[in-house]
């Protein structure tokens, strides 16, 4: 939509910035110019709420001098800001060394000249908006329609995002990037007299599913075809029983599975946050260094991976924002804590040979930090049918409605829509108001099943971290799986 | 320092125009202009140091009852004209909003004293200044006790400025600038690791209580050795200024703003006037109190701030709203419309609860069996629409027993509801001398008999 107002072309424009770091006594420099372009639809209650396109075009510059780094970024891509951006990037790092009791270092990474973008079929800002409100308007009355009495409340959600990236380091890396992805869902809420609302989402809450694909992935999500299933759950729960309060069986399905990993791997596994840096806003982590190869994080059919190269993955990329090559990186291997999500700084502070390449920025005026990829369960030799089949007593949980984890990442409580028994093997009656809490190496430790024919990478675009605070897109793969003597319905007094 | 007043006009003026051009039936400009500067500590060192420089630049299209909006962080004129382009061919090809019923009218804007709201000292801060601030944090800290192993946190400053206008003729401008520090010091003894936490908020930098926090963040973890475990259940609690904030924030957002009442999401829906807390809560928002950092006049469609009453001795007086959530209710804004996180919408963003004259020791004196809190980390609600809600404590919890704090807490979880929690309190503390940023404006530190911790470190 937008045209860059440089006044140079980039690749000046970046080597006019690290040479501006370079004289000042940067040891390191790196620039990235970046544009983002989304494209926001909402439809709820028959009304269109939101139609929006957002656009961001700017750039960041971090420099390592005197052995502190510094960051500084701007929206005026004007040969003369970007100089002075720089050397104010140079003033920032030298305050930073000057409270530094060690240089920082800096793993290898080695400098490419490359480019790369996330594959897709159809571009989906170049399907017409239209044709997108009138399909989210549809299913949205489609909803409203389902059971007037009861369903109040109807909402459809669309997003398209796109981001084109330059990298530049003192080193001599040179990469492009193209990112797109795109996503939504609906959710709709019953009310019936007497019953506090119940809501269902679909595929997923909070804005639905994402993926790093084209239009073509929103379409596989066939969102008209699963209004009446869903509306549907969404009347019986008004009337449904309370989920117990006991010590119970639990079957989580792919989306609260995705934020269980997210929360209670992801984030504890994310080396900044285990060397202090997050102590103060997010947190730390309990699976600290001294712990690396020997912590029984599960059982032994847990295996987490971070992985940036999973087609379709919302963490999916080329490089991340040090130039570092996407790869795959054990976290947990049969139960045992054997990685972490790095940085080139991080790494080499606890003597690793290479980073994980898991540092992005949400906006070119941002400073990239160690943000999650695709952070997945890999399957076990499971299917999903055979996992309820093979369950005597159990409740079986899906789709996240509330999350809260200490800042250690031990204790968890999340909240699901719906869950339904499980009794003989078989699906049961619904319930309403399912909550689940534990600790997270003991329910890990608990888990003795997860499904392969259910598996697919689930992308949420929601995840926060850092300050200034940033909004990170994020992948989570994983199918069903069941953990044992789970704590079930707190809900607290009312 | 450099005002940008006439620039940020000059630029709304153009998207008015280029609207008008497009034939839209009314249009809103709005741009927000911001420098930020954070130096972020961990380690006892600065660890990450940044500054942003932004400009969030919105044209909203109106044609009849069919919206469309561009949002961009660009500046070029010819850029502003093409993104009130694809603004009016997104309102054109948009449905009808049946619930809008116009822009906000123009209204005088309070006497607030513009000037108070700037101070050219934070305008000019430096990344020297915020390093010396974060050296004084740390050896501070570390003077305490020897037992402190680590200062976290950061100290900020921010200059702000703003412009909203709308085709009907509001026209609002404002310049901001803020300061502010968040410690959190952790100090090990062996194996155990304790963490204490405080921070100020300033409008001039020179203000900031720097050693002050980290005096008192560090002084809580040197408290916090020795810690032990409770079993969860049903406590006395006495929430310290920052706990409460927590609680009265997700009070307010999940109670008061007219969105979630009109989408079926508020526990306070159809309980206008019904006395759902303790008549010793007095709770409004006002963004107009000088006092507060956060100062404002307008809100983020330029309608003017005033102050709400929410809670008056317990009951429940009023909803915030902007244009679109008033019109469809038949009332006016009350000036609280806010581009938050996801969709607009109005909230409570300058919260003041009444206080009270006990202080946080006194609380603990009359405390039989009970919790300490400093502050709660990872709020969200379990149930919105029953009020419920899950946090865990952070950064210093102590156990009180028979008037006397008895021993340090390791962390505790509680799930409960709003209106359970809040029906009864005993005691409301005085103001806290630090300032904060908002959502929260002032909030007392609070005794509750009955609070219900529903997990620990263990279970």
């Amino acid at each position: 939509m937008f045209t860059l107002h440089s006044e140079k072309p980039l690749k000046d424009m970046t080597e006019s910035a690290l040479e501006v770091c370079r004289n000042l006594g940067a040891s390191y420099a790196d620039i990235r110019i970046v544009t983002i372009k989304d494209e926001d639809i909402s439809v709820k209650l028959g009304n269109v709420s939101v139609l929006e396109l957002r656009e961001t075009i700017g750039f960041g510059i971090r420099c390592l001098v005197d052995g502190g780094f510094g960051f500084a970024g701007s929206y005026d891509i004007s040969a003369d800001k970007v100089r002075r951006i720089a050397e104010l990037s140079v003033r920032i790092a030298k305050a930073s060394a000057s409270t530094r009791k060690k240089p920082v270092e800096l793993v290898d990474v080695k400098a490419v000249k490359d480019s790369y973008t996330t594959p897709y079929k159809k571009n989906p800002f170049k399907v017409p908006i239209e044709e997108k409100v009138n399909y989210l308007v549809e299913v949205d009355k489609r909803l409203g329609e389902y059971n007037p009495d009861l369903i109040k409340f109807t909402n459809v959600d669309y997003r398209s995002h796109s981001e084109d990236k330059v990298f530049s380091s003192s080193e001599g890396a040179y990469i492009t990037q193209k990112i797109v992805f795109c996503g939504g869902g609906f959710s709709c809420m019953a009310i019936s007299p007497g019953s506090p609302p119940q809501r269902r989402s679909y595929p997923g809450s909070f804005r639905g599913d994402f993926s790093t694909s084209g239009y073509e992935f929103f379409e596989s999500r066939k969102l008209l075809e699963h209004v009446e299933e869903v509306a549907e759950e969404a009347v019986t729960l008004t009337t449904a029983k309370q989920c117990p309060t006991e010590k119970a069986t639990v079957l989580l399905d792919g989306h609260q599975l995705m934020l269980q990993i997210h929360e209670s791997c992801g984030h504890p596994t994310e080396l900044d946050r285990v060397l202090g840096t997050e102590a103060a806003f997010a947190g730390t982590s309990f699976m600290t260094v001294d712990k690396l190869n020997s912590l029984r994080y599960g059982s032994d059919h847990v295996t987490l991976v971070a992985d940036s190269t999973n087609p379709g993955g919302l963490g999916t990329f080329g490089y991340d924002d040090e130039g570092v090559k996407a790869k795959r990186v054990e976290l947990v291997k049969n139960g045992l804590f054997v990685g972490y999500q790095s940085s080139r700084e991080t790494a080499a502070l606890i003597g690793l040979s290479e980073s994980s390449g898991g540092m992005r920025a949400d906006n070119p005026q941002k400073l990239p930090l160690i943000r999650m990829v695709n952070i997945n369960l890999e399957p076990t030799d499971w299917k999903r049918n055979e996992i309820i089949e093979d369950t005597k007593n159990g409740i079986l949980m899906s789709t996240n409605k509330s999350w809260s984890i200490d800042d250690k990442r031990e204790n968890f409580q999340f909240g699901t829509e719906i869950a339904w028994e499980i009794i003989d093997g078989e699906i049961g009656q619904i319930l309403k108001n399912p909550t689940y809490t534990g600790i997270t190496p003991e329910f890990w430790g608990s888990m003795d099943a997860s499904s392969k024919d259910d598996w697919r990478v689930w992308g949420t675009p929601n995840c926060g971290k850092g300050q200034p605070p940033q909004v990170m897109y994020v992948g989570h793969g994983c199918g069903t799986a069941r953990f044992h003597n789970v704590r079930v319905g707190i809900m607290g007094g009312k | 320092m450099d005002s940008n007043k006439e620039l940020l006009l000059s630029k709304a003026e153009l998207i008015l125009k280029e609207a008008e051009k497009q034939g839209a039936s009314q249009s809103q400009a709005t741009i927000n202009l911001t420098n930020l500067n954070l130096t972020r500590l961990a380690n006892s060192i600065i660890d990450q140091n940044v500054a942003e420089h932004h400009v969030k630049v919105k044209a909203l299209l109106y044609f009849g009852k069919k919206k469309g909006s561009v949002n961009f962080e660009i500046f070029e004129d010819t850029d502003i004209k093409n993104a009130v382009s694809q603004a009016a061919s997104l309102a054109r090809i948009s449905r009808e909003n049946e619930d809008f019923k116009s822009l906000p009218n123009p209204k005088k804007y309070p006497s607030l004293n513009l000037g108070s709201l700037v101070c050219e000292a934070t305008y000019n801060t430096t990344p020297e200044l915020r390093a010396e601030y974060a050296k004084l944090a740390i050896d501070t800290a570390h003077d305490v006790d020897s037992r402190v192993a680590a200062v976290a946190g950061y100290v900020q400053n921010t200059t702000s400025e703003r412009v909203v206008m709308n085709s009907l003729g509001v026209a609002g401008y404002e310049m901001r600038t803020s300061s502010d520090i968040e410690l959190t010091i952790l100090a090990r003894d062996g194996a155990e690791e304790t963490a204490g936490w405080s921070g100020d908020a300033r409008r001039d930098v020179r203000d900031l209580k720097v050693e002050e926090i980290a005096r008192v963040a560090a002084e809580k973890s040197a408290e916090g050795f020795g810690m032990k475990d409770l079993p969860p259940g049903e406590f006395e609690v006495i929430l310290e200024p920052a706990a409460t904030a927590g609680l009265l924030f997700y009070t307010s957002m999940l109670g008061f703003g007219a969105r979630r009442h009109q989408e079926f999401m508020s526990y306070l829906r159809d309980r206008i006037g019904e006395e759902v807390f303790s008549e010793k809560l007095t709770m409004y928002d006002n963004a107009l109190d000088e006092r507060l950092v956060g100062a404002s006049l307008f809100d983020d469609e330029g309608v003017p701030h005033q102050k709400v009453e929410l809670v008056d001795k317990g009951v429940v007086k009023n909803l915030v709203y902007d244009t679109l959530t008033a019109g469809k209710d038949g009332v006016e804004s009350t000036g609280n419309h806010a581009q938050w996180w996801g969709p607009a919408e109005p909230i409570a963003r300058h919260i003041i609860a009444e206080e009270g004259n006990s202080s946080i020791d006194d609380m603990i004196s009359e405390t039989k069996k009970g919790v300490l809190v400093t502050h709660f980390h990872y709020m969200n609600p379990v149930d919105p629409t029953q009020g419920v809600l899950t946090a865990l404590t952070r950064d210093g919890t102590w156990y009180i027993e028979e008037g006397e704090v008895k021993y340090p807490l390791r962390t505790l979880r509680f799930t409960d509801a709003i209106p359970r929690f809040f029906k009864d309190i005993d005691m409301i503390g005085k103001h806290s001398k630090f300032l904060t940023r908002p959502p929260y404006g002032m909030i007392p530190g609070m005794k509750l008999p009955s609070f219900r911790f529903s997990g620990s470190k263990k279970e």
